[in-house]
């Protein structure tokens, strides 16, 4: 607790105070009024070890010794409002998942220059683009033109 | 097992032990009627317990004199037939079906498929039933174990060389071979060498070919040369080398090319624009009537959801008995080309907008109030149905113009008399005439079906045909007297050779083209034929040989409900001209200032004029009356929905005349039909012929001369008349094709 008190102290000196409430509004402490989920995470984050950052600011974190064997690793998501789990990069997926205990940044060097592709989270919900719509659906953009008749065009004379 | 299947068990046990039925008594003797006079005695009178038997599709026959009526027995039925008529005739009027494949009641006999074959008793080989008289006394058996191996036999030549593409043929699921294959053919095959294949032909753009499929019925051939009249198909070759073809490379140029796809018994002859475009059990079929000519033949419009897929003929002994031309079968692409889908209004810019229907009615009904009530003109067109054409005449009344007429019905004409501008004798009818006379009129282009009548009965009968007017085509023996009035007269006068014909014919006929309506001097050349009826003793009260074929399908009932125009330059007066689907009506003589509204279906010459269009349904979307050329009223039947905002026609006048402060006081069909039968009663007889009921002597006397100009082709392109027949891209084909230049 003396830590944590601590830090707030060095920043608030570091910054001023009205930057460190713009600290902890972009680290998410104040989402963590509302979101029981990332102040469990905030929580657990105290005394563990960043073992890296991917190339989306998620944050993924270790913590040996005094915590439950298969819940010593973890990520706090770089967007605090809308996070999901598909945030998460293939490369991280494994050392996340203790699939690997190769961290991402070090699977990223594995990845194939000419087809690797750039990880996309799934858009899923996330506005009409991303919903998919029957082929019958006046939103499907390959939409069948079940018009059986040729309408006739006024000529432009 | 349930208690009541016990039950009946074992009363069917004891039943079929009993010793109260001699026939389930095993006996070890071979012949049990010695033992028991009276089994016998039940044995040899089966007719006693033998069901009733229908005769096969309601076959009725007519017995002129009931001694000439021969009896036979079919599987031990006895029938009654009229001497001549063939075993296959019997057996379907002892209600059993034979199958066939070259026997086609409407054609000559050819008795060569083999596939009816039947046992005759005291026969020593089975017998093909199609071309064997019946004879007195005959017992038939269609259904002995020797008919049945006949038939499995010829089944399995047929199939030989038959291809089994089925599932790419487009006669699939209404194929002949199909069905009785599955009927009466074996269940395996021993054929193990190759098929056999022959060269398509090439028969136009409306007949797809593939001969190989041909199984040889000739029923084709027999069709072109009995029925179309042209002699265009013939077999060539013999044994495995036979085919139908036409010999040199040529295209078949009948207007009732058509059929040939219905008369095919396999999928050797199809449709060529319905080809893989859907599968017959896929289809609505919607029981209606055609309108591209006077005729109204009966047509079944064959539906997928909102398409028209194909058009099939149906079956009216009195119009069109079992065919249809061309141009009824094959022009329903055009329904779905140049649709007019939206109410638009011409802007200032003169380029048309799609506006809503409020605002276009709003924009119609103030020009028709600005004008003076006369100046307001209402021209239907000959696709028009009766209903509609009433409603635009109470409308335009109710406006206070009375300016309204049908397009080809010229000014001044007699509506007067029905029997004026009617056919008479009836379609049918003219099968009994046995002399001709067709004034100004080609009716192979005008009506293909009554050209087929006179083509009949010339072929039947060897009727004399006489033909006054341009030089034309005939697909049978005619006289070409002359070309204009002056023919005429000189057979009025009796100065002509064809005269003595008319006078020694026994029902004579004279069929008066409808193109002669649209001549100045008419009434002199009504007057004149009236002459010429008189003289040849045309009119009976038996026989009413005197004709008018009409051109369009609206003429009729237009003429009945009396939309005879008032004035005689109308069109050159008009400020406001309500064209209801009038595309042939010519507006030269319109003033540049005139107020022009279109309601139709489709965008054809109609609408270059148009101020305001207002979208209406074709006669395959709605629900109509049409008179045919005979005066036998017919309904059509919706069978797809109409096109984006179009509505009916008669909804379209209702609704406008609500805006325009006039309004009729009909809101339904039905309502609409008892207006009509107020006018002209017999519109609501349906299905019905309604002859005229005064005859032409009636008619006043004419002093007007005759002008000297012949007489003109009413029809110039048989493919293209209406805006239907304009828009569809088959009926170009053909008319770039087939039509004479």
């Amino acid at each position: 607790m003396a830590a944590v008190v601590k830090g707030v102290l060095k920043s608030v000196r570091e910054r001023g105070v009205l930057g460190f409430f713009r600290e902890l509004r972009d680290e998410g402490y104040l989402n963590c009024l509302a979101d029981g989920n990332l102040l469990q995470t905030k929580i657990h984050n105290i005394g563990a070890t960043v073992v890296g950052v991917d190339k989306f600011g998620n944050k993924y974190y270790e913590k040996l010794g005094d915590t439950q064997y298969g819940r010593h690793r973890w990520v706090e998501y770089a967007s605090k409002g809308r996070y999901n789990a598909s945030q998460v990069p293939a490369e991280w997926h494994g050392w996340l998942h203790f699939i690997t205990d190769r961290t991402g940044d070090e699977l990223r060097l594995l990845r194939p220059n000419k087809y690797g592709l750039d990880h996309k989270e799934n858009f899923s919900g996330e506005g009409d683009e991303y919903i998919y719509h029957s082929k019958g659906h006046s939103l499907n953009p390959g939409q069948r033109d079940w018009t059986r008749y040729q309408p006739w065009q006024p000529t432009k004379t | 097992m349930g208690l009541g299947l016990l039950a009946s068990r074992a009363l069917r046990s004891t039943r079929a032990f009993s010793p109260l039925n001699p026939r389930n008594v095993r006996t070890i003797v071979s012949t049990p009627e010695l033992q028991k006079p009276e089994a016998a005695a039940a044995v040899a009178q089966p007719e006693a317990d033998l069901p009733k038997r229908t005769p096969v599709a309601g076959a009725r026959v007519h017995l002129p004199n009931p001694e000439d009526a021969i009896e036979v027995f079919v599987d031990g039925y006895p029938v009654k037939i009229p001497k001549g008529m063939t075993v296959l005739q019997a057996c379907e009027l002892a209600g059993v079906d034979i199958p066939r494949f070259c026997y086609h009641n409407r054609l000559s006999i050819a008795g060569n498929c083999r596939m009816c074959l039947v046992e005759v008793e005291k026969s020593p080989k089975p017998v093909a039933s199609c071309a064997m008289p019946a004879l007195p006394g005959m017992k038939i058996k269609t259904d002995t174990p020797l008919a049945k191996k006949a038939r499995e036999g010829v089944m399995e030549f047929l199939l030989m060389n038959h291809p089994l593409d089925c599932p790419i043929c487009d006669q699939g699921g209404e194929c002949d071979l199909q069905d009785q294959s599955m009927a009466f053919g074996s269940d395996r095959g021993r054929f193990t060498e190759m098929k056999r294949s022959v060269v398509d032909k090439n028969l136009g753009p409306l007949v797809k070919t593939v001969m190989t499929r041909c199984i040889q019925c000739t029923r084709c051939v027999r069709f072109a040369t009995e029925v179309a009249g042209v002699q265009d198909l013939g077999m060539l070759g013999r044994g495995s080398g036979e085919e139908i073809g036409t010999y040199v490379e040529k295209l078949m140029t009948s207007e009732l090319s058509g059929n040939v796809i219905d008369i095919c018994p396999v999928g050797a002859l199809t449709s060529k624009p319905f080809a893989f475009k859907a599968r017959n059990w896929e289809l609505k079929g919607t029981e209606t009537i055609d309108v591209t000519d006077a005729v109204g033949s009966n047509i079944r419009i064959d539906s997928r959801g909102p398409e028209v897929m194909r058009i099939l003929p149906r079956l009216n002994e009195d119009i069109n008995e079992e065919w249809i031309s061309d141009k009824t079968r094959f022009c329903y692409d055009g329904l779905k080309r140049q649709r007019l889908n939206d109410p638009m209004i011409r802007g200032a810019d003169g380029r048309f907008k799609a506006v809503s229907w409020r605002d276009a009615l709003a924009v119609v009904a103030e020009a028709m109030h600005q004008v003076k009530p006369e100046e307001i003109v209402g021209v239907a067109g000959k696709l028009s149905d009766a209903e509609s054409m009433m409603s635009l005449k109470d409308f335009l009344n109710r406006m206070g113009s009375n300016n309204v007429w049908c397009e080809g019905n010229g000014v001044h004409t007699n509506a007067d008399l029905r029997s004026s501008y009617l056919l008479n004798s009836s379609i049918s009818g003219l099968e009994n005439a046995d002399v001709f006379l067709l004034v100004g009129t080609q009716p192979r282009v005008e009506a293909a079906m009554v050209n087929a009548r006179i083509q009949k009965a010339v072929r039947a009968t060897h009727a004399k045909v006489g033909y006054v007017g341009p030089a034309s085509e005939f697909n049978y023996d005619h006289q070409h007297l002359g070309t204009g009035p002056e023919t005429l007269k000189e057979i009025a006068e009796g100065r002509h050779p064809f005269c003595s014909a008319l006078k020694n014919a026994k029902n004579p006929a004279i069929i008066v083209g409808a193109g002669i309506f649209e001549r100045n001097d008419k009434d002199a050349v009504f007057s004149v034929v009236e002459a010429i009826a008189k003289q040849g003793n045309v009119i009976r009260p038996d026989w009413n040989g005197f004709n008018v074929l009409l051109l369009n399908a609206a003429q009729a009932a237009s003429l009945d409900l009396g939309l005879v125009p008032e004035s005689d330059n109308s069109i050159e007066s008009a400020k406001v001209v309500y064209l209801m689907g009038a595309d042939d009506v010519n507006l030269e003589t319109l003033p540049n200032d005139a107020f022009v509204v279109y309601q139709g279906h489709h965008g054809d010459r109609g609408v270059y004029r148009a101020n305001v269009i207002l979208p209406a349904a074709a006669f395959s979307e709605k629900e109509g009356t049409y008179e045919n050329t005979e005066g036998c009223a017919q309904q059509t039947l919706p069978a797809v929905p109409t096109v984006g905002d179009a509505r009916d026609d008669w909804k379209i006048i209702r609704a406008l005349s609500e805006v325009a402060g006039a309004r009729l006081p009909y809101d339904t069909l039905g309502a609409i039909r008892s207006r009509m039968r107020i006018v002209a009663p017999n519109l609501l007889h349906m299905d019905e012929r309604e002859p005229a009921t005064f005859s032409a002597s009636l008619k006043p006397e004419c002093n007007e001369k005759m002008s000297t100009s012949p007489f003109g082709t009413a029809v110039e392109n048989f493919y293209m008349t209406d805006a239907i027949t304009r828009a569809s891209k088959i009926m170009a084909q053909c008319s770039a094709l087939l039509s004479k230049q």
